[in-house]
Order: structure tokens, then C-alpha cells, then sequence
């Protein structure tokens, strides 16, 4: 039975436009992919004909082709295209194994429940948040979480959850936080960071929180 | 841990190296089916093989054959010799072997990418296939019951006539034809194809890949072929083929789950998949477990 809680997988800025990319979530090999200009989809990293990962597959138009025979897929998952035989309408049967994909906060996240009843993290407003950076930690999602905790910012921290998989700190009057975790495997995570306030509006003050994260990762990781 | 081998499987002729491997008077030590063997080479076409119990020490004698640049053998009693191929005796064909080339995979699924056309214009872009010609015509499979063998039969593809250096050194045209061949599956780890000739309709090249599973997902490739070619040296032909080789290798190493789903909805067949679906009936009819998907389901 899957939790019905929304995951965070990645930064959006970070899913190029046609692009494949391959994440673990949670011990899942999934695919994140765009079109030239369409929505970011995330599937299952399997090709149903053939077993081959999608993550290494190769975009066109808004199309993601698989590497081993070419199929085409449209963002909704379905088989567009089977080139072996083209004047071949393909079944609906055919189908990438597809996940709900929503962005929220500059983050994607996804959900792997069947019923996906429970709502997005909610740390208000959507707008104003700017993307900083991701960082790994060898060590898991619960740990992770404990060790952000008792970060020092240089300022009172006011820490609130934001659902399962986030983390909303405000640091100081000029910055505002949102780390979404997402759990890879027992021994690995990511932290996927946005901000909001002052102290993000310049370009030196976003570089500045990067390499503190960074900071506090290498701090974390030694701990 | 050890899986479970099926008698079916532990019964084959299996390839175990190829000749010119190892030296007169030389041994060798590699596994099959989990199984630790030594090789010892007595002379050219003559090779003692035993079983390595756990402390390295010889345990029983197993059947040895050098056959088609490879040699074989098996862990129990082969119900049936090894495959004919004559083509091998034919003096005025170009023989050789690629060697061994190891691959992370069910040896199944080394098969089914041999058997396999439609993957020739992606993967072997310009040397197999051309990106814009990419139908493969219906053609016909059988099981021939007297060999126990899948044939798939007229299988026809548009290749390219030369290598895509030639046509680019000739003004870039890429010419390109129409060939035809049957594939032939002797066993669950050996496989060949028969490819018409443009010179004499009466021959064709034939090229083999027999597979030594070290383990379920793990093997031994040995490619060999007796080609029809009097231009081409065979060093030639072998660079050719490990460079398609290794082409198919990053495939076959990335597909997932390496062992191979039997379940024909778990992996969904198309048209040019018949020969496919043919060889995983075939497999699951003779109830073989031993590198397939199906057990971890059931």
C-alpha cells in the first residue's frame, strides 16, 4: 500500500526543456521529461514494450521516443507512434505507466497513491518564490529532516512542516525557505530548495544562500 | 545465492569459450550456470573440461566440443547434439569469432536483440539500418518440432549497401537495399541468421551469437560467423560486428528487470515482435525459470 502523500522530485527549472531524465524516488527509477514546450510528465523509467528506460530516450517536439525502437509517447503517456510500422495506428493499450506531475512552489512533485487525495504542501501564496539549489545527503529522508532542524541560520529560525516531504523555515525578517525532501532510498535524499524575501532578490544574494546550503550540506553530511 | 536451474537448462550444450582462447597445454577458469568450470586446452580442436567443486579442487569430467569457433559444454546429459551448421566446413567462407564480450543480462534478452530488426535503425543507425527506413514487413515464424527450433522466416529490412564511410567518401549518397534473412534459434542460448547473398541465391552469410550465462543476469557473448565475403578480410568482419556489438550492449545492460518477463502484458508485443513472442512461448513451455522474470511474479 503507497502512502498518499505528494513527493517533491526536483527543482522545475532544473527539467530542461527536451529533456529525459532519470530519478530515484523512494526506491522507484522514474523519468522526467519534457517537450520542447510542454508540461514536465513523470513516468515509471520503463518502456512498455521492451524494458528499456524512457530516462534514456530521446525528445522530439513534444514527443518522448524511446532508444531502442523508436517508439513515440505524447505527454499523457500514450504510444503515438511504433516506427516499425508506420502506417500503424497504435492500441490505446499502449501506454507509459504515468504519474500525476504538479508544480508548485518552482518544485515538482509527484504522488505514487492510487487515490492522491491528500493536497499539495500549502506554504501560501504560489508566487515570489525563487529557485536556489538542490543538495544530496547520504543518509535518510527522516534523518535529513532531524538534521535540517538543527541548522543555525544566524537568525531565530521559525520552522513549520509543510506536509510529509516539506519543510517551510523562516530565517530572519528577509528570507523565507522551502525545502522539499525527497526520499531516494533508506541512505539517500534530496533537498530541493526555493526562497522568497530580501535577502533572494539579488543575484549575489541567491549565491550567497547557495553556498551557504552547501555549507550546511558538507556540515551534515560529517555529522 | 545460487538459483535454481531448471534440468531443461542444465541439460544444453552450453558455449564456455572460443577457439584460440587458450593456448595448447593452458587452462582456463570461468563459470556456468553458477557453476565453476576449467577449460584445458589439449591440443587445436581437442579441450578436457571438469567441474570446480568450492575449494577450487577438479570434480567430475563434463562433455567438451569445438564446434563453429567456440567450445562447448554441459552440466548434465545433452538430450540432442549440437546444431548442425555446414556452413562452418565450407572452405571458400571467411570464419572467425568476435571473442567473448561480457553482458549484464539475461541471456535471453542477448537472443531476443539478435532475433530482433526493428531496432536496427536506432541502435545501428547507418551501419544496420537508415533513421528514415524503419518498417519491418510481416514475415513468418515456426516451431520446427523434429529440432525443436524457432525459425522466423523471410524477415526483410532495408539496410545500407556500404558503410556510411564509403557512401560519405563517394558524395554522401546513401544507398541502400532491401535484404532478407532467417533467423534460427537452436537452443535457449544459441542463435543465428541466414542473410541472402547478392552474388549466389543459393547461400547465405551465416553468423551465430551462442550465449554462456555465468549467472541469470550475467554472460558471455561469442559471436561467429562464416561469411561469403572474398573482399573482406576477416579481421575486417570482426571489427564490424564488435562495433555492432558493443552498439547493442549498451542496450542490453539498461533494459529492466534484466531477467526476461515471460508475461506477454508486462512487456507489450508489437507486429515486428513475432519472433520474440514465438521464442518466449517456446521458453515457457518448456518451463524454464532460470533467467526469466516470471518466478519473482509467481
Amino acid at each position: 500500500m503507497t502512502i498518499d502523500s505528494w513527493i517533491p522530485i526536483g527543482l522545475e527549472s532544473q527539467i530542461q526543456p527536451a529533456s529525459s531524465n532519470p530519478v530515484i524516488v523512494e526506491g522507484r527509477s522514474i523519468a522526467v521529461w519534457r517537450g520542447d514546450d510542454g508540461p514536465v510528465s513523470v513516468w515509471e523509467d520503463r518502456c512498455p514494450h521492451r524494458g528499456m528506460p524512457l530516462s534514456m530516450g530521446f525528445v522530439r517536439g513534444n514527443t518522448l521516443h524511446c532508444i531502442y525502437h523508436g517508439w513515440g509517447y505524447a505527454s499523457d503517456g500514450h504510444c503515438t507512434n511504433i516506427p516499425a510500422h508506420p502506417d500503424l495506428q497504435p492500441p490505446k493499450t499502449i501506454c507509459a505507466n504515468s504519474y500525476p506531475s504538479r508544480s508548485r512552489y518552482g518544485i515538482v512533485w509527484t504522488n505514487f497513491s492510487e487515490a492522491q487525495l491528500s493536497p499539495l504542501p500549502d506554504v501560501g501564496v504560489e508566487d515570489g518564490w525563487t529557485s536556489i539549489r538542490s543538495i544530496y545527503l547520504s543518509k535518510s529522508a527522516e534523518k535529513a529532516s532531524e538534521d535540517i532542524l538543527k541548522l543555525n541560520f544566524g537568525f531565530a529560525a521559525d520552522t513549520k512542516t509543510a506536509g510529509k516531504n516539506a519543510l517551510s523555515i523562516q530565517v530572519g525578517p528577509d528570507l523565507e525557505l522551502l525545502l522539499a525532501i525527497q526520499p531516494i532510498d533508506a541512505a539517500k535524499t534530496g533537498v530541493h530548495v526555493v526562497a522568497k524575501g530580501p535577502a533572494v532578490a539579488t543575484a549575489a544574494g541567491r549565491l550567497k544562500l547557495a553556498r551557504g546550503l552547501e555549507h550546511h550540506r558538507n556540515k551534515m553530511e560529517a555529522s | 545465492m545460487t538459483a535454481i536451474v531448471d534440468t531443461a537448462v542444465w541439460n544444453e550444450w552450453i558455449a564456455c569459450g572460443w577457439v584460440g582462447q587458450i593456448a595448447a597445454g593452458a587452462s582456463h577458469v570461468t563459470t556456468v550456470l553458477g557453476q565453476k568450470i576449467r577449460i584445458t586446452c589439449v591440443d587445436e580442436n581437442s579441450y578436457e573440461i571438469v567441474a570446480l567443486t568450492d575449494d577450487q579442487t577438479a570434480g567430475r569430467r563434463l562433455p567438451a566440443k569445438a564446434r563453429f569457433c567456440c567450445i562447448f559444454t554441459s552440466l548434465g546429459d545433452p538430450t540432442r547434439d549440437l546444431p548442425l551448421i555446414p556452413e562452418f566446413e565450407e572452405s571458400d567462407r571467411k570464419i572467425g569469432c568476435c571473442g567473448g564480450i561480457g553482458i549484464r543480462t539475461s541471456p535471453y534478452r542477448i537472443i531476443e536483440n539478435f532475433i530482433d530488426m526493428a531496432h536496427f535503425s536506432f541502435v545501428h543507425t547507418d551501419l544496420l539500418g537508415l533513421s528514415d527506413k524503419t518498417e519491418v514487413l510481416t514475415y513468418r515464424t515456426e516451431h520446427r518440432a523434429d529440432v525443436d527450433e524457432i525459425w522466423a522466416i523471410d524477415c526483410m529490412y532495408v539496410q545500407p549497401l556500404r558503410s556510411k564511410a564509403v557512401n560519405d567518401v563517394e558524395g554522401g549518397k546513401r544507398e541502400s537495399h532491401m535484404t532478407t534473412r532467417d533467423y534460427r534459434i537452436m537452443s535457449p542460448f544459441s542463435v543465428m541468421l541466414y542473410r541472402a547473398t547478392d552474388s549466389d541465391p543459393t547461400r547465405s552469410h551465416a553468423i551465430c551469437v551462442f550465449v554462456q550465462p555465468v549467472s541469470e543476469t550475467e554472460c558471455l557473448a561469442y559471436m561467429t560467423f562464416a561469411y561469403l565475403v572474398p573482399g573482406s578480410s576477416v579481421s575486417n568482419l570482426v571489427d564490424f560486428q564488435q562495433a555492432v556489438f558493443l552498439q547493442d550492449r549498451v542496450i542490453l545492460e539498461n533494459q529492466r528487470p534484466a531477467l526476461l518477463p515471460l508475461d506477454p502484458t508486462y512487456e507489450l508485443p508489437t507486429k515486428a515482435d513475432a519472433s520474440s513472442i514465438a521464442f518466449r512461448r517456446w521458453l515457457k513451455r518448456k518451463n524454464i525459470r532460470y533467467g526469466t522474470y516470471e518466478k519473482q511474479a509467481g
